[in-house]
């Protein structure tokens, strides 16, 4: 049974009414600290990272930045890294979901995924061949245009539902599984899939190195001398479904999606708004469709990057908006997967509201006077039936999905 | 979506080969000539002009400071322009930008930027590549822009689905708009024409051939590849102030033929580009059916299909049908009405399909009164 929202506890100035519950019957996670969600949960609740120098790309930078790549994951050839670990996570939650195809194949399901790369024409050594004046090679981009992720997933399991392909940068995944949840509420599908994938290369890693918004050791979310972003890549993706084909299909619920919000800061293309004006709104506008009130919060899975900017906005709004209420970031045990963060945050953050616990914000240790609230230092028992997974974007983008337990 | 509001589209907005405004694409519609200009392409003989409908955006600085838009990517220009240009068009008052929500529609994104950020990092080294680029490389900094400069502070989406992220995108503004989230949605899509894209484009199609596109004319390979904006400002009924028609669906999915869901409509507006391989499908859909194809007007992007509405509902507005550039041809199985003709009821469908199975229907219904 769901906490409600009582008269009074209005937490937020939006004027929106709270939304059915969608139940969350599957998940499914790749990522640096392991190659499915339950390896994935207890690596973070052991504490164990492993970023290190990039394995599967060269640079000629002089300094080599950690990064936390997927290990011993080979995408097929004909298949984007990105659609790859789309795929690889959609098997799982399916799995977990206990769906076959012959059940998919009867509903209406969509399909929506969140990236940055996965649709993105840029493939080095096509543009070497082609500023070079050679005739390069076309195959990388055709792997490209067919590769469009939800479409991947859509054909892999002969899905007849909507398909999306969502590019809000950083809150591309957060926003992908609010917005299938949205589809399946307005009835354009019975059950959908949902979250995010993105690879890491070369290009990726140049360009967040050229921001200079990178860290050369281990990030530090929240800590004093956090110095920037370490970048991860992967997936995860979530079996939504509405409470009639739940009660048709024999599924059971491991999670809810209760509500979502999001706004824009308008404000900058790289830099979050000072006074995190957006992100506010996304978190009031998630928790009034959500319909609970704040006390029910056992946690907030934060973006937490571990860049200056990021950590001092975020920790400020939840100081303001939920005072008290236990943080932390995984992107420690992750680095950042950019699209894919929000998802894999969101089947974390479903996770431990079933364990009642969540692990602690690796990489802090000293806190930072601009900052007044500290996350959580080790794994921590939670009380609370709701939690909420935030994403913040270039772009001024803000997500934010509140999670429910079942 | 059942019992909620209309949506009506409130604004129209666009910039293309055919010109900038509603205006300038009337008139193209009503049967001036409309000639694509050029697209230098570097290829390993030598650069060679391919025709390409081109977007002047200079008509952005009758909205923007030119010192605004030093940083700004043609990208975003476009994306700017046709915001703009969508708001005048319906009279928006600027206390009513904070609320908007944004969702913009691109195939490709901001490939300029792209490609010079990777220009940067290969000529450069990997140490001087272009943090400038790199920024502007995002699939959504267009909608960055626009919100930045409108002060629009509501939901924020792109959409790239490559040439069904008009209707993909569409079908979210709608569920924002039913759900109340925002009272209004900019909805817009935007494709460039980059170096990058002018080159794949050569290499998987081929040259363009210099005579006039001919989409009906199924056995031809006749595309010229374009670019621009078209933007949409969507208001729920209870919203709005009056404008072109409503939009009344949007969906997307994959289906053999036949069995296409779309209602019986009176006009079929056909996104064909000229594209062989897509024609004989489009023929398959439009069996006995009155169609209209204007992207002879805009070209051959996967922003078109904006086009085509924002065509639809310049239509429904007018009552009568715009004649399809080229006209009929024998062997394309539908009628094809002349310029002039009544649209013949109150709907027109708009259809788009890619690839195999997938297809995209968007239909647009008369505004009678608010």
């Amino acid at each position: 049974m769901l906490p409600l929202l009582k008269r009074g506890e209005v937490l937020c100035s939006i004027q929106r009414m709270s939304v059915a519950p969608i139940a969350i019957t599957g998940m499914g996670c790749i990522c640096a600290a392991g190659r499915n969600l339950p390896d994935s949960m207890e690596a973070i609740l052991r504490g164990e990272r492993n970023p290190a120098p990039p394995v599967r790309f060269a640079s000629n930078h002089p300094v080599r930045y950690p990064v936390f790549e997927a290990a011993e994951f080979e995408a097929p050839p004909d298949l984007l890294r990105t659609s790859a670990f789309g795929l690889h996570a959609v098997r799982e939650a399916v799995a977990d979901a206990g769906l076959d195809r012959k059940t998919m194949g009867a509903l209406r399901v969509g399909v929506c995924v969140g990236t940055t790369v996965g649709t993105v024409l840029s493939e080095e050594t096509f543009c070497r061949g082609y500023l070079a004046g050679l005739i390069p090679d076309m195959t990388p981009i055709r792997r490209i245009l067919r590769g469009n992720p939800a479409d991947v997933i859509a054909r892999e399991f002969g899905l007849s539902g909507p398909r999306q392909t969502v590019v809000t940068a950083c809150a591309s995944g957060t926003d992908a599984v609010g917005i299938a949840g949205s589809w399946i509420r307005a009835g354009l599908c019975d059950a959908a899939i949902a979250g995010g994938a993105d690879e890491l290369g070369r290009i990726t890693y140049i360009g967040f190195i050229s921001l200079m918004i990178t860290d050369d050791s281990p990030c530090k979310p929240f800590d004093k001398h956090r110095k920037g972003l370490n970048l991860g890549e992967g997936a995860a993706m979530l079996v939504l479904a509405s409470e009639r084909v739940l009660r048709r299909s024999g599924m059971r619920a491991r999670s809810f999606l209760l509500g979502y919000g999001s706004a824009g800061d308008a404000y900058h293309q790289t830099a979050p708004q000072p006074d995190g004006a957006g992100l506010r709104s996304a978190i009031s506008e998630a928790m009034a469709t959500s319909g609970v009130s704040s006390t029910s919060v056992a946690f907030v899975n934060a973006h937490g990057t571990g860049t200056p900017d990021n950590d001092r906005v975020e920790s400020r709004v939840l100081h303001d908006m939920l005072p008290g209420i236990p943080f932390l970031s995984t992107k420690g045990y992750t680095g950042h997967t950019l699209g894919a963060a929000g998802a894999i945050e969101a089947v974390f953050t479903a996770a431990c509201l079933e364990i009642g616990k969540i692990p602690a914000n690796a990489g802090f240790e000293t806190p930072d006077p601009d900052i007044a609230n500290t996350p959580v230092r080790e794994v921590t028992t939670v009380q609370g039936t709701v939690a909420l997974s935030e994403s913040l974007a270039f772009g001024g983008n803000n997500s934010v999905v509140v999670l429910g337990k079942a | 979506m059942s019992g909620m509001d209309r949506i009506v589209i409130e604004g129209v907005g666009g910039v293309g080969g055919f010109g900038c405004g509603v205006s300038d694409l009337t008139r193209a519609l009503t049967g001036s000539a409309c000639s694509p200009g050029t697209l230098a392409v570097s290829t390993e003989s030598g650069t060679v002009p391919i025709p390409a409908f081109r977007a002047d955006v200079s008509r952005l600085e009758e909205f923007l400071p030119v010192r605004t838009l030093r940083r700004i990517d043609l990208f975003s220009r476009l994306g700017l322009l046709g915001s703009y240009l969508a708001l005048a068009d319906a009279n928006l008052p600027d206390e009513e930008r904070t609320r908007l929500g944004i969702i913009i529609a691109s195939g490709y994104g901001a490939t300029g930027m792209t490609y010079a950020f990777l220009k940067s990092l290969i000529d450069d080294g990997d140490i001087c590549a272009s943090p400038t680029c790199f920024a502007s490389s995002v699939h959504n900094s267009a909608a960055a822009h626009i919100s930045i400069q409108l002060g629009a502070k509501g939901p924020n989406l792109t959409v790239s689905d490559y040439h069904m992220s008009v209707p993909s995108a569409l079908a979210t503004a709608r569920i924002w708009l039913a759900e109340e989230r925002v009272q209004r949605v900019l909805f817009g899509a935007i494709d460039e024409l980059s170096d990058l894209i002018g080159y794949i484009r050569y290499r998987t199609r081929g040259a363009p051939p210099a005579a006039p596109m001919t989409p009906l004319r199924t056995e031809m390979e006749t595309s010229i590849p374009g670019e621009g904006a078209a933007f949409l400002l969507l208001a729920r009924e209870g919203a709005a102030r009056g404008g072109y028609c409503t939009l009344d669906a949007s969906t997307t999915g994959s289906l053999p033929f036949p069995g296409l869901p779309f209602p019986e409509p009176g006009l079929l507006v056909l996104g064909a580009d000229g594209c062989r391989a897509s024609g004989r499908r489009y023929a398959a859909v439009a069996q006995n059916a009155r169609v209209a194809c204007y992207t002879p007007l805009y070209g051959s992007m996967p922003a078109g299909p904006a086009f085509d509405l924002a065509a639809a509902a310049l239509i429904l507005k007018g009552g009568r049908v715009f004649p399809t550039p080229g006209g009929a041809f024998l062997d394309f199985p539908a009628t094809v009405p002349a310029g002039g003709d009544p649209v013949g009821a109150d709907r027109i469908a708009c259809i788009t399909l890619a690839g195999n199975e997938a297809y995209g229907l968007t239909t647009l219904g008369r505004l009678n009164s608010l």
